[in-house]
């Protein structure tokens, strides 16, 4: 059926071993009711990639991922695996792993039962299940946990025997409905990693549904961003951040500041407000213009054009919350070091540091 | 119930002679203290449960004219008539233990499993709430109407041509008691099954259908194990009941039918013979013993239940 | 014997994650099975209502209450109901409360001890009971009351319980004592309003428990409204039949009312989630 993946260990970029299977998703869309949830999605995986969807509770990433597992079935669309046509098929036959969100190891079955379940409907030898599961548990090291059930591992645990359970039957797609949400932060952290390395060891297409932003950014080879049903932008990491396509990405992504062109002249951009300003159908009074907080300059000054209202301490930068006038406030990253004799009420002068990032309609 | 704690009147004196520091003695007497709370209830489970219980223990053991120790109730009990009420008892219990169980899990099942039938479920679960309360008197009196001899139902069936009475049914025996305990024992089931069909989640489905189990393997492998303890514990919850019903089974034979829990009441009617009043006790004790392996048995496969069905 | 009511109604499984059936795309539909097993066993449940109704006839009804001897036992069970809910209500409220609060590591134990009443069998509870019994007490029908709070007690233990435990009666209780209220504030004011709920539904299945008691009742020779039913069978069959009906309407009533206050109560008031045998993991909560 599957050929076992050949272990190439490539970190990133580089040639990855072509296990995975190529997905396509076209123009998927899907009704609840009323509630359109998925507003014709087109998306395509690369084999062996890494794609994770992000966005609020209700954009429709996980109902992508439900039809592409089998579970729910698109209105219109289609769904297609190494250039085939999947929708007819039963989710039984689909040959995907799902890790789902929490408490779906059998509780009947101990761990090793759990992970070569998916073999046993295969039919594979007894032996043969054995070695595979353990070898599985091993990989996601939880070898010596093999007899245990269910309620008698943690959460972290849990998860990783459901990630070796899914792996177990080899499959080109893996898929994972937000795995990480139910564990506590040190060890979605450790998970994180590991589901990473795993999935790059092995090269299967994955995708990954989060409403965790950080997860997403770290995790992925890339990103898209989901709202309402729609793909709003996909693209790695990176650009997902400093080249955001409409000012939902950029501001989900990330913290963004939302100043209003108005202000630009308080923060001295004369040259951008008068850029602003001339164009015909966008008012300058009707336009934001969004700034990274590490876009924007602060120096403590007596005659400035707004008062710090707040302060945390982030490590080498600090994060000041400033307020200009018109009741914006602003937050400003500096150099912890600089900012060191800066305290709420003082007045400072905030002034653009670079380009913004983009310009909005309000 | 301001919490103060025991301080002796002189700050500073030691608290009694002896080497035994206060500490101690103050924890106990709080706990102590603590205890009273529950006294009252104690008591009255004490004198409302516990003695008359004792009351029988012993009483199954004694003579009824001399009062002295005897087995002979015991063995009178376990004997003729009441052997054969034990027995009729038993096969009642299991009858409509394991009957109603498939069946009030088969509606349970499909109830619950209803994806737009949540007012079906509501109704369902207060008709039964309804039905497994209702028992005894009026139960029997609804099915004479339907089953007795000139019941509703014995004429549409005579009319086909499948007279009930001749073809070995009646109502006022062994065969009618079966069928009127299933009035109150499958909505009892429901209720009682419903709970750990709640508890199968439907990520196991999913889980199950991901790795490639169709309906019948998920049922096999996850479904079934999952459910069995909690199954086979609302069988024996269905058992304990059937076994201890008394009130529609009197009001339907009027003791006609050899049953433990009818032969218990005749003892306190008077129907008895010399020289053997106690051993209603000893029978009463026989049917305590039973039902507590059975409720200890329900008890054991409850907490495994709900290991798995967290 | 059966006194169970249900009721798991307060958090009725409602948000079932949309998922398909069986997975297999396009079979969204109620099999045909589901409304045969439906249709069958509520036939089963219906056709002896139908059957008594027609045996009866409506004339029957308002005769029930005209009969000899009606009034006598139905003010009867009323006045044992009465004091019963009011004993039980005394003494498990408080005692619920109080281990709840105190004792937790109690609470195993007290289940296990409200099992017990279903264990010992109404039938032979009355054995041991007449046998005990001091003759003042047996004279009176009060001996029944007493008798019937311990038949409640694992129903009403149970409401209270579940009561409690949606409730998280600790916290309320410091929160309450931290803002300066004295026990008997904190009692009024914060306690017993949030466990207005379990009482009711420990009321409602009290006086059900008493209404339809038939068992002890009978053999302490006392004619309360099940015995008076059986007795009047001997005279005319179908006023007892439409006294049965009568009492099953009753009782429906009584359980309607649990479930719509239950309905409506939400989990964070003491919800009227009185199953009695429950294996879902709300109920283990505590370990």
């Amino acid at each position: 059926m599957t050929t076992k993946a050949a272990s190439g260990n490539h970190a990133d970029g580089g040639v990855r071993s072509t296990s995975g299977a190529t997905v396509d998703l076209r123009n998927l869309s899907r009704s609840f009711g009323t509630i359109r949830a998925l507003d014709g999605l087109t998306l395509r995986l690369a084999p062996g990639e890494l794609v994770a969807l992000l966005g609020p509770s209700g954009c429709g990433k996980t109902t992508a991922l439900r039809i592409l597992a089998g579970f729910e079935t698109a209105d219109s669309g289609s769904v297609a695996v190494d250039g085939r046509d999947v929708s007819g098929i039963p989710a039984a036959k689909r040959d995907m792993g799902m890790v789902f969100q929490s408490y779906s190891l059998f509780p009947n079955m101990s761990a090793l039962e759990n992970v070569s379940f998916g073999l046993r409907m295969r039919r594979l030898g007894s032996a043969e299940r054995q070695r595979r599961a353990s070898g599985l548990l091993d990989m996601v090291g939880l070898a010596a946990q093999g007899k245990q059930y269910p309620h008698q591992l943690s959460g972290g645990q849990q998860q990783r025997v459901a990630l070796a359970r899914a792996l177990a039957i080899e499959p080109r797609v893996l898929l994972l409905d937000e795995p990480l949400s139910a564990l506590d932060a040190k060890v979605r952290l450790q998970l994180r990693e590991q589901i990473r390395s795993l999935q790059q060891r092995l090269g299967t297409t994955t995708l990954f549904v989060t409403h965790d932003q950080e997860e997403a950014l770290s995790m992925a080879d890339r990103v898209g961003v989901m709202r309402e049903g729609r793909l709003e932008q996909i693209a790695t990491p990176d650009e997902l951040y400093d080249r955001p396509a409409t000012p939902f990405v950029a501001e989900f992504v990330g913290i963004m500041n939302r100043i209003p062109a108005g202000l630009l002249e308080l923060l001295g951009a004369s040259a951008l407000a008068a850029d602003l300003v001339p164009h015909p159908e966008r008012p300058a009074a009707g336009v934001d213009v969004l700034v990274r907080p590490e876009g924007l300059r602060i120096t403590a000054s007596p005659s400035g054009n707004g008062i710090v209202v707040g302060r945390t301490f982030l490590g080498q930068l600090t994060r000041l919350s400033v307020r200009l006038s018109g009741d914006v406030v602003v937050q400003v990253d500096q150099q912890s070091t600089e900012a060191a004799g800066i305290s709420p009420g003082d007045p400072v002068d905030v002034s653009l540091a670079g380009a913004p990032v983009m310009v909005a309609e309000r | 119930m301001a919490q103060q704690t025991d301080t002796v009147a002189a700050p500073g004196a030691p608290r009694g002679s002896g080497a035994r520091p206060g500490r101690p003695l103050q924890a106990r007497l709080r706990s102590a203290r603590l205890l009273l709370g529950v006294l009252p209830f104690s008591i009255y489970v004490i004198l409302g449960l516990v003695l008359p219980a004792v009351a029988i223990a012993i009483g199954a053991f004694q003579d009824s004219d001399t009062g002295s120790f005897t087995l002979s109730n015991v063995k009178t009990a376990a004997t003729g008539i009441y052997l054969h009420g034990f027995v009729t008892t038993l096969g009642v219990s299991v009858i409509t233990s394991i009957v109603p169980g498939i069946v009030g899990f088969l509606v349970a099942y499909a109830i619950f499993t209803a994806r737009r039938g949540a007012v079906l479920r509501r109704c369902v679960i207060t008709a039964s709430g309804v039905f497994a309360n209702f028992g005894g008197v009026p139960l029997a009196f609804l099915f004479i109407a339907t089953l007795g001899s000139t019941g509703l139902v014995t004429g549409w069936l005579t009319d086909i041509g499948l007279n009930p009475y001749t073809n070995g049914f009646n109502l006022y025996t062994f065969s009618g008691i079966v069928v009127v305990y299933m009035y109150f024992q499958i909505p009892l089931m429901v209720l009682v099954i419903l709970p750990a069909l709640e508890g199968l989640r439907p990520a196991w489905r999913e889980a199950a259908n991901n790795l490639g189990a169709g309906t019948w393997q998920y049922w096999r492998y996850v479904g079934g194990p999952v459910l069995l303890p909690s199954f086979l514990g609302c069988v024996l919850l269905l058992f304990g009941s059937a076994f201890s019903a008394y009130a529609t089974a009197e009001a339907l034979t009027s003791g006609s039918v050899p049953l433990t829990a009818i032969q218990i009441g005749s003892f306190l009617n008077g129907n008895v013979l010399a020289g053997q009043q106690n051993v209603g006790k000893a029978l009463g004790l026989g049917m305590i013993v039973i039902i507590a392996v059975v409720m200890t048995a329900y008890a054991v496969l409850q907490r495994r239940a709900a290991q798995w069905l967290r | 014997m059966a006194a169970i009511a249900g009721g798991n109604l307060a958090e009725d499984v409602e948000g079932q994650i949309p998922s398909g059936k069986s997975g297999r795309p396009g079979v969204r539909q109620f099999p045909v099975w589901r409304w045969v097993i439906l249709i069958v066993v509520g036939a089963y449940f219906a056709i002896p209502l139908i059957a008594a109704l027609r045996f009866t006839g409506f004339s029957s009804f308002p005769q029930v209450v005209h009969q000899e001897g009606f009034s006598a036992a139905f003010e009867l069970s009323v006045r044992l109901a009465v004091i019963t809910t009011v004993l039980t209500i005394v003494l498990m409220l408080p005692t619920t409360v109080y281990v709840h609060l105190r004792l937790p590591r109690l609470r195993r134990l007290m289940e296990g001890i409200t099992i017990l009443p279903i264990v010992i069998p109404p039938v032979v509870l009355i054995v041991g009971v007449l046998q005990v019994a001091p003759g003042f007490l047996k004279s009176t029908p009060y001996l029944l009351a007493l008798m019937y709070v311990v038949l409640a007690m694992p129903f009403a233990y149970r409401a209270f319980d579940a009561g409690l435990r949606a409730l998280d009666l600790q916290t309320l209780v410091e929160a309450s004592q931290s803002l300066g209220a004295g026990w008997r504030s904190t009692l009024w004011r914060v306690m017993l309003p949030n466990l207005r709920t379990a009482m009711l539904s420990a009321t409602v299945l009290t006086v059900a428990l008493v209404l339809g008691e038939f068992t002890m009742a009978s053999l302490d020779l006392y004619q309360t409204f099940p015995v008076w039913i059986v007795a009047f069978d001997q005279t005319s069959g179908p006023i007892s039949v439409a006294a049965s009906l009568l009492a099953l309407f009753v009782t429906w009533i009584f359980l309607l009312a649990i479930t719509l206050i239950g309905g409506r109560g939400s989990r964070r008031k003491g919800g009227a989630e009185v199953s009695l045998f429950s294996v879902s993991r709300r109920n283990t909560g505590g370990s």
